[in-house]
């Protein structure tokens, strides 16, 4: 009998490990058909502490292609550092620059790959597609891929995503206006920040804005409040 | 054939004082035993025309398949020891595959003769992957396809190394054959002419009468991308064979192999 | 006995019915909703001629705002007010209960309640219900014995300080009180230390946040000042989002009349007038 409990008390014991952290930050991407706009806010955090208020989530692949993480902060460290490496790897390889539908396809593998200990980010990949039409690309932590014309995520993308939905989507509006154009596209985009920045804790500080168009990318900056 | 033989020509891993492995040009001249196989890159798209030896009348034609799908958009012709050929084509396979896979696009018909070569060189000691050959393959490879800087045409020997070509001929009438794709080729060659080149070439390397059951014809264009000829189609194109007109020599640009 | 006529005045005190259901429900996996919790930074310190309280104004529900204009400085008497910080609804019913109690002890007694009197009441309280009532307070107050200042932990333990913070902001605001914070400091003084310490708060803790709210309490008058400090303030937007009439697009119509079946007309009698005597 005491035996029995001994060996009862000992499988109980469990040691916990918990190898993710919480950052927070927000993205927003938006294409178009002749640009896209991603943004992200430059707030890092971890619990009730900010760790930064400068830090930009967007990384730059290519002279077509940006890429917005947000979630785990060490992960998206180790993740595009990868990527560089990959993309560099098919640059030697087949003599391109990859194209941003190719980049999609092995971030999505890429992800799938580490199924059983993902990374821990949210991405959004802006660039244009092999029309030449901008495009988005959203991914889940393990590497489900969708493709499609604007996209929120990250700790505010339940509050940023039903804006983009309404103005952009034009969801239960009757009347559709023509393409939207890049200028409403970026007011859309700062305005949604501004007010997901008044709702959630971990989004604020700044925004840092990338308009990719054939000629280049374009930088804006944009500050929000600081509580 | 070489003056010099020696103990010099039994390994793979071992240069001749001369600086020649031998293994590797014994198995250059594998090739020159092998069937004859054309291939001639327009700028429709890319033929590949190879004869098949129908050695007795009770074998079936079908299954002598020099001319293979790479993926949709890459064919490859193969001249010598056509066992062998089967390895390669089944790492061009999967490096096809595995590149749609990660990239979700057409692998360049460059990175296929590229990853396919990789393979070719891995003869003699055993490297990470524990050795894959100890001789090196008696194949030489015509890859065809149409990738986004159009159609293209390569050709790989043994050796692994690969090189781009206007037109190119393998196999034991590659001789005449090169010769010939010499005076006839320029750079405005339309597809259909360049389907009558390869037939009425293979008609004079070949030792048999040209048939439909022994010639294998495929192209890869644009839009079609890899498609072989059926037997009809290859008798359409048998009846239209017609007589090379010759260009100037000095107009020629293609390369020498 | 409990029936139609009398029905059953409910006990005194919290009703712990539903605890053996929510333990199922949650074993079940339900998960419960959570409380808003004001997520705060508060502070008080004593100066040369009164005690001054200050706090932010946000209240959170996890990681979103709840409310960015809550006031986190309660009424206790006219000469006490009480910051709290915690769970919303706790401090909110604490401070509202032991107010009702101090208004009716001054007027049993006749006389200004003393600050320590409100401080025994509160901690009697929070140590009664262990701590399972989350409010952490600062109370400030003068009365004839001069300016206290009374730290009170939901446990129910206190202490008396000259300055003190508390809330998830108080580490941040405890820096600035290290730093600024002298006896006998004149009002100007102390409220400036005070904003600061509140300011460090909302900047620097994600659970504190927008304005500042100050209470300064003398000898027999007190100034609440609310909004103290607007911090932050909302962005401007450049894009219009009003929409326009008609933008809802109406799918189909129906037009369904109303039928009368039956008139009725009931008279009022002149004897059952109502009685306007």
């Amino acid at each position: 009998m005491a035996l029995v409990l001994k060996n009862s008390s000992a499988a109980l014991n469990q040691h916990s490990f918990s190898p993710y952290a919480d950052n927070g930050g927000s993205i927003v991407a938006v294409a178009g058909d002749d640009y896209v706009v991603i943004a992200s806010d430059s707030r890092l955090s971890t619990g009730y502490s900010i760790y930064t208020r400068d830090q930009s989530k967007l990384f730059k692949l290519s002279n077509d292609s940006v890429l917005g993480c947000c979630g785990c902060w060490c992960d998206v460290l180790s993740l595009t550092k990868l990527l560089e490496a990959r993309m560099q790897m098919y640059l030697h390889e087949h003599q391109k620059v990859m194209s941003t539908p190719a980049i999609s396809q092995m971030l999505s593998t890429m992800l799938y790959y580490k199924r059983l200990f993902p990374y821990y980010i949210l991405n959004i990949l802006a660039g244009f597609d092999n029309d030449g039409k901008g495009v988005v690309y959203s991914y889940d932590p393990i590497g489900n891929l969708e493709k499609s014309k604007f996209k929120a995520g990250g700790s505010s993308g339940a509050l940023l995503q039903p804006v983009l939905d309404n103005q952009l989507g034009l969801s239960n509006i009757k009347e559709k206006p023509e393409a939207i154009t890049l200028e409403k596209a970026l007011n859309v985009v700062k305005d949604a920040f501004i007010s997901a920045t008044e709702r959630d804790i971990y989004t604020g500080d700044s925004i840092i804005i990338n308009i990719i168009t054939r000629e280049g990318i374009r930088e804006e900056k944009l500050e929000l409040r600081k509580d | 054939m070489f003056l010099s033989r020696s103990e010099y020509d039994r390994g793979v891993n071992t240069f001749s004082p001369e600086g020649r492995i031998f293994q590797v040009e014994y198995a250059i001249e594998a090739i020159k035993l092998g069937s004859t196989a054309i291939g001639i890159c327009t700028s429709e798209g890319v033929v590949l025309a190879v004869e098949k030896r129908i050695t007795s009348s009770l074998m079936e034609p079908n299954t002598v398949e020099k001319i293979v799908e790479v993926d949709k958009h890459v064919g490859c012709a193969v001249s010598g020891l056509i066992a062998d050929s089967r390895t390669m084509i089944d790492r061009a396979r999967v490096e096809c595959q595995n590149h749609w896979f990660t990239y979700d696009e057409r692998m360049s018909v460059e990175s296929v003769a590229q990853a396919v070569s990789n393979l070719a060189i891995q003869f003699g000691d055993s490297g990470d992957d524990g050795g894959a050959m100890s001789r090196p393959f008696g194949v030489a490879i015509l890859f065809a396809g149409c990738d986004e800087k159009g159609p293209q045409l390569f050709h790989m020997d043994p050796s692994g190394t690969f090189v781009q070509f206007d037109a190119k001929a393998i196999g034991s009438g590659s001789e005449g054959a090169q010769q010939t794709l010499q005076e006839v080729y320029h750079k405005s060659m339309t597809l259909s002419e360049a389907i009558n080149a390869c037939l009425t070439i293979l008609k004079q390397v070949m030792e048999e009468k040209l048939n439909s059951s022994n010639v294998e014809v495929v192209t890869v264009t644009p839009e079609k991308l890899y498609h072989l000829f059926t037997k009809e189609e290859v008798e359409a194109a048998l009846s239209e064979v017609k007589p090379l007109i010759k260009d100037e020599p000095s107009s020629s640009s293609t390369s020498k192999s | 006995m409990a029936s139609v006529m009398l029905p059953v005045e409910p006990t005194p005190g919290f009703s712990f019915e539903n605890c053996r259901r929510n333990e199922f429900l949650k074993a079940k996996g339900y998960k419960a909703p959570v409380a808003t919790k004001t997520g705060t930074t508060i502070v008080g310190c004593v100066f040369a001629d009164g005690v001054i309280l200050g706090a932010d104004t946000r209240a959170t529900a996890g990681s979103i705002v709840a409310d960015k204009e809550c006031a986190k400085i309660h009424y206790m008497a006219k000469n006490m007010y009480c910051c709290g910080a915690g769970t919303a609804a706790d401090t909110e019913a604490t401070t509202a209960l032991i107010s009702s109690q101090l208004e009716l002890h001054r007027l049993n007694t006749g006389r200004v309640v003393p600050v320590v009197t409100a401080a025994t009441m509160l901690k009697q309280m929070l140590f009664r219900y262990q701590g399972h009532i989350g409010a952490a307070l600062i109370l400030g107050g003068v009365d004839s014995n001069g300016s206290h200042l009374y730290t009170i932990a939901p446990q129910g333990s206190t202490s008396k300080n000259p300055f003190t913070s508390m809330g998830s902001g108080s580490l941040a605001a405890m820096s600035i009180l290290e730093k600024c914070w002298k006896p006998n400091m004149t009002e100007e003084e102390a409220k400036k230390v005070i904003r600061d310490a509140i300011a460090a708060g909302i900047f620097n803790d994600l659970g504190s946040g927008s304005n500042v709210d100050l209470c300064v309490i003398r000898k027999g008058s007190v100034e609440y000042v609310k909004p103290y400090e607007k911090a932050n303030v909302k962005g401007t937007r450049t894009g219009n989002y009003k929409f326009k009439r008609g933008t809802t697009e109406v799918l189909s119509k129906k037009v369904v009349p109303i039928i009368i079946e039956e008139e009725i007309v009931k008279p009022i009698s002149s004897d059952s007038q109502m009685d306007t005597s």
